[in-house]
């Protein structure tokens, strides 16, 4: 029997953003995004659940190195951990800073910095109440 | 039978084991290069959490795919041999395997698949091993 084998590494990073479209007005943006649309901002503690899938190296028993994949990972979070995403990270300053947008961003961002055809899913947690996936499964 | 009533359940188990990652063919520098702090030379352990997934048709007379207790009662003989072991040496799997998350997931998933042949409309779709919090391996089987 043939398996297909799967590891998912949970990381989290913290940061704030304001949900605003250029494309609409003050009083549009203030309805669709409610108190999303705070002037100044709000935060979120965001989890992010990182997949990859592969065959385990014969030798290692691993899909990749635990060390290699958590600098990976931790290369693309830390660059928007503490930060606020609409102000200080250039993509969300073209991008609205949604769970989606975030986590396409992430996508495009973690497939670069992992071996090719590795990474499998995403799961985005924004609060511990909502969460956004993307990926091959979906 | 009503054919669509094709229903996965998941069961959640927990074991406490030991490992050491770690291939006698490398030397020491090579092995720390690939398994970081886990090649401690006398292992260190964790409280593994395991979710089983299981599929099958909803039997009429019942309303079950299969009962619970037997689900339990099949996948509490296989994690005998893991709860409250050093897996490298306590156990015959991880001899030449090295017990990473990945591969004691599927040893775990073949030996409860093994378990579950004599439930002929029941199938193991996959497992979950979370190792810590932060960590788990998934596996399912290939033809999917």
């Amino acid at each position: 029997m043939k398996l297909k084998y799967y590891l998912t590494r949970i990381h989290d990073f913290s940061a704030a953003h304001r949900l605003d479209s250029p494309a609409l007005d003050a009083e549009s943006n203030r309805e669709i995004y409610d108190k999303c649309n705070n002037d100044n901002g709000h935060g979120h503690d965001y989890k992010l659940e990182v997949t990859i899938s592969g065959q385990p190296d014969e030798k290692s028993g691993l899909i990749w190195p635990r060390a290699e994949f958590d600098r990976a990972i931790n290369a693309v979070l830390q660059e928007l951990d503490y930060r606020h995403l609409n102000r200080e990270i250039e993509y969300f300053k073209k991008h609205i800073s949604t769970g989606e947008e975030i986590i396409c961003y992430l996508w495009q961002r973690l497939a670069q910095a992992l071996p090719e055809g590795m990474l499998y899913h995403l799961k985005l947690w924004e609060t511990n109440n909502n969460y956004f996936e993307f990926g091959r499964d979906l | 039978m009503d054919k669509n009533k094709q229903v996965t359940i998941t069961r959640k188990f927990e074991f406490s084991a030991s490992h050491r990652y770690w291939r006698d063919e490398w030397s020491a520098e090579k092995n720390e290069q690939v398994f970081g702090r886990c090649i401690s030379t006398y292992g260190h352990g964790h409280n593994y959490e395991l979710h089983v997934s299981v599929g099958g048709q909803v039997n009429p007379e019942t309303g079950m795919i299969i009962n619970l207790t037997d689900l339990k009662k099949e996948v509490n003989v296989v994690l005998e041999d893991f709860d409250h072991k050093f897996l490298n040496l306590d156990t015959p799997w991880f001899r030449e395997l090295v017990p990473t998350t990945e591969n004691v997931a599927a040893v775990l998933f073949r030996l409860i698949d093994e378990r579950l042949n004599t439930y002929p409309l029941l199938r193991l779709e996959r497992i979950r091993l979370y190792e810590k919090h932060d960590l788990y391996a998934e596996i399912r089987r290939a033809e999917d």
